[in-house]
């Protein structure tokens, strides 16, 4: 078991939320992508602390810290769905393209 | 007394300026009720002042080695440019002819433009004329004797253009400043190349510089042709003679001046310029040619005209043009007596055919005739101006023509044949003119023709004598060769060519056996001379043509390429602006993606030389 083992997975984690981020129509889902992308963070930063900083373990916390922060940005992001959903009776991410050129 | 106005020659000039300044006083947007008179009245007054100044100063300087005064006017860096005056019999003598013309041009005007509202600005540009010829006749430098000429360019385009409403007058004001504003620029190329080689442009160090000057054959050629140029243009030689054709479309008091002594201006810087050109053999060759060819050319047109202020243009062509001759073959003095006699008798011919005209309209010598009974002072004064504008002594021109031929007669006895020539045709054309002026019965347009009132006969008259008296003045002066040392032969050919000329003229046209309008066998040939050797046409297929199509391409060039360039710029940035716009496409995930390749690419470069090794 070796770090990069841990950040390749954290990686792959990253850029599946990535795609799931681009390419889901529907905006819950791109904010559970969100989460992945947090997620894999949280893994990084775990697997740092583990291999790298056994002692003071600072990549805990800020784990602690992000999921926290995940927790409560998507409270507000599921809010600012709601809210787009009332006006717009819709959750479709196509329909949300306003504010183009 | 006499010093004081000897040193002050230079205020010659200057009068003349301050009548075309307060002349300007009586323009009609400035006196709307009391009419322009006083403005020709001041400028009378004022050429008569610098009339008597050179009168009383001539006397001083005859026989006088002659005096510089130099006025400073420009120093800077290395060049000092001083305003030389030569104080000498002849430039006094010069003065003197062009005041004398003036005043005696200007009363004249007095009466012929009396129909007219626009005195102002008709005397103050004959003032601008005869303040730049005064100046001209003092200036003892190359380079203020450009700034003379160009001034007088200027002054034949505006007096050309009084009568702005015909458009006749409007192309050939056109042409009279165009042609010779391209003889002055070549001039301005030989004055400037002349310096750095003599290192003065002082007429007097010019000719000794050009004494020992050691000068690259090829140098001294194009210094030369240059320098020719401009009194080409000014004097209305081949090939830059139509401007003189077109300008009789002015006023006939200012054709009084341009033919007797704005043309001779180019002449007289020539005899100026003459050591310097006379360091090239080409030049001299080229100058006889022109003048020869000129003379012989303007002679013949001359006798094919119908109108009558053409017809005196072309004379006067040819007599420059004899001018050059004198001046190619190193005759200066006659060159200078041809000028003076030519002047006089000129200006008495253009007088008195414009006295005719504006009593009976009409220009063209077809219309006119039978007026001999009823206009004897007109028709005394032309054949005295005849008389003393060809070789017919005793009068002036038969003494020009002769010191000429007498210099000539050893060397060049080709050039007097064609002296002669020019001699028998000018007689001819002259008498022709004079013929169908006055001679025959009358036509409708001259069956009432009364003589002028006395405005305009009085100068007429005036310069009848003066031509009348001119070999006694010149005797006075003693310019006149002895009975001891007259070249009696070539007296006699002169003679014998204006009689001969004169002669068959006054049987053609002044005996009324042979019908008219003659008709040549050869109808190509006579309207060949007829309208001047087809010359408008060549400047248009020639010159005009370049220029027109080459500015042409120029302007499409300019309006195409180079602005499409610039334009193409902007366009592109216009365009990819409105292309590029549509990267916003509104779509939240589109933006992550471009953070997210951004971010990747960022990456990429960054790790770039650690994937290398």
């Amino acid at each position: 078991m070796h770090l990069e083992y841990f950040l390749l997975l954290a990686a792959a984690l990253f850029c599946i939320g990535i795609y799931g981020l681009v390419t889901s129509r529907n905006a819950v889902r791109v904010l559970m992508s969100i989460e992945l992308l947090l997620n894999s963070v949280n893994l990084n930063l775990m697997a740092f602390s583990n291999y790298l900083d056994p002692q003071g373990i600072k990549g805990q916390v800020f784990s602690v810290f992000v999921i926290t922060i995940a927790a409560a940005e998507s409270a507000v992001g599921l809010a600012i769905i709601l809210s787009i959903y009332r006006n717009r009776d819709t959750v479709d991410m196509e329909q949300f393209n306003l504010l183009k050129w | 007394m006499a010093q004081f106005l000897l040193q002050t020659v230079w205020l010659i000039p200057c009068y003349a300026i301050t009548g075309a300044v307060t002349s300007a006083l009586w323009s009609p947007a400035l006196i709307r009720r009391t009419g322009p008179r006083p403005a020709g009245y001041v400028n009378v007054c004022m050429t008569f002042l610098a009339f008597l100044h050179s009168l009383s100063v001539f006397p001083l300087t005859w026989q006088q080695p002659a005096q510089q005064l130099s006025l400073p006017w420009l120093q800077v860096a290395g060049l000092d440019l001083s305003f030389p005056v030569e104080i000498s019999s002849v430039t006094v003598g010069a003065s003197l002819v062009v005041t004398g013309l003036n005043l005696l041009g200007q009363i004249y005007a007095i009466g012929y433009m009396e129909m007219d509202w626009g005195w102002s600005r008709f005397f103050a540009l004959l003032a601008l004329f005869e303040a730049g010829m005064c100046s001209l006749a003092f200036c003892n430098s190359l380079f203020f004797t450009y700034i003379f000429l160009e001034v007088l360019t200027l002054g034949t385009y505006l007096i050309v253009g009084t009568w702005f409403n015909q458009s006749l007058v409007v192309t050939g004001a056109r042409d009279a400043f165009l042609t010779k504003r391209i003889g002055d620029l070549f001039l301005l190329m030989g004055v400037l190349a002349i310096y750095p080689l003599a290192g003065t442009w002082n007429f007097d160090e010019l000719a000794q510089w050009a004494e020992t000057a050691q000068l690259d054959p090829a140098v001294a050629t194009l210094v030369g042709l240059a320098l020719l140029a401009g009194p080409i243009g000014k004097c209305a030689q081949l090939p830059l003679h139509l401007w003189l054709d077109e300008a009789m479309e002015g006023p006939v008091p200012s054709t009084i001046l341009r033919n007797s002594v704005v043309v001779a201006t180019g002449a007289w810087v020539l005899i100026k310029l003459q050591p310097v050109i006379a360091l090239s053999p080409v030049v001299l060759t080229a100058m006889v040619v022109i003048g020869s060819v000129t003379a012989v050319g303007g002679t013949l047109i001359a006798i094919a005209q119908i109108d009558v202020k053409r017809s005196l243009s072309y004379s006067v062509s040819a007599y420059m043009g004899l001018v050059f001759v004198a001046v190619g073959t190193g005759h200066t003095d006659a060159a200078l007596m041809l000028i003076l006699s030519h002047a006089l008798a000129q200006a008495l011919l253009v007088m008195s055919t414009g006295s005719i005209v504006l009593n009976s309209i009409t220009q063209d010598l077809t219309q006119l005739g039978g007026l001999w009974s009823r206009r004897p002072i007109s028709g005394l004064c032309c054949l005295a101006g005849i008389a003393g504008l060809i070789g017919l002594p005793p009068l002036g021109g038969f003494w020009a023509l002769l010191k000429l031929a007498d210099g000539l007669w050893e060397s060049r006895p080709e050039l007097v044949a064609i002296l002669l020539v020019v001699n028998g045709l000018t007689g001819f054309s002259l008498v022709r003119e004079f013929g169908l002026i006055f001679a025959g019965s009358p036509k409708p347009m001259t069956e009432r023709s009364p003589e002028n009132f006395w405005l305009i006969s009085l100068p007429m008259m005036v310069m009848m004598g003066m031509t009348l008296h001119l070999p006694l003045i010149l005797q006075s002066l003693s310019l006149l060769p002895s009975w001891a040392t007259l070249n009696k032969e070539a007296a006699l050919l002169l003679l014998v060519s204006s009689l001969l000329g004169s002669g068959l003229g006054a049987v053609v046209y002044v005996g009324q056996s042979i019908p008219k309008p003659i008709q040549l066998p050869w109808r190509r040939l006579q309207s060949f001379f007829a309208y001047d050797l087809y010359t408008p046409q060549l400047y248009r297929s020639s010159i005009v043509f370049f220029v027109d199509r080459a500015s042409r391409l120029t302007d499409w060039f300019d309006r195409q390429v180079i602005d499409g360039m610039v334009n193409l710029v902007g366009l592109a940035s216009l365009f990819s602006g409105e292309a590029l716009k549509y990267s916003n496409t509104g779509q939240g995930q589109f933006y992550i993606l471009t953070i997210a390749f951004g971010m990747a690419a960022i990456a990429l470069t960054m790790s770039w030389s650690f994937f290398l090794h």
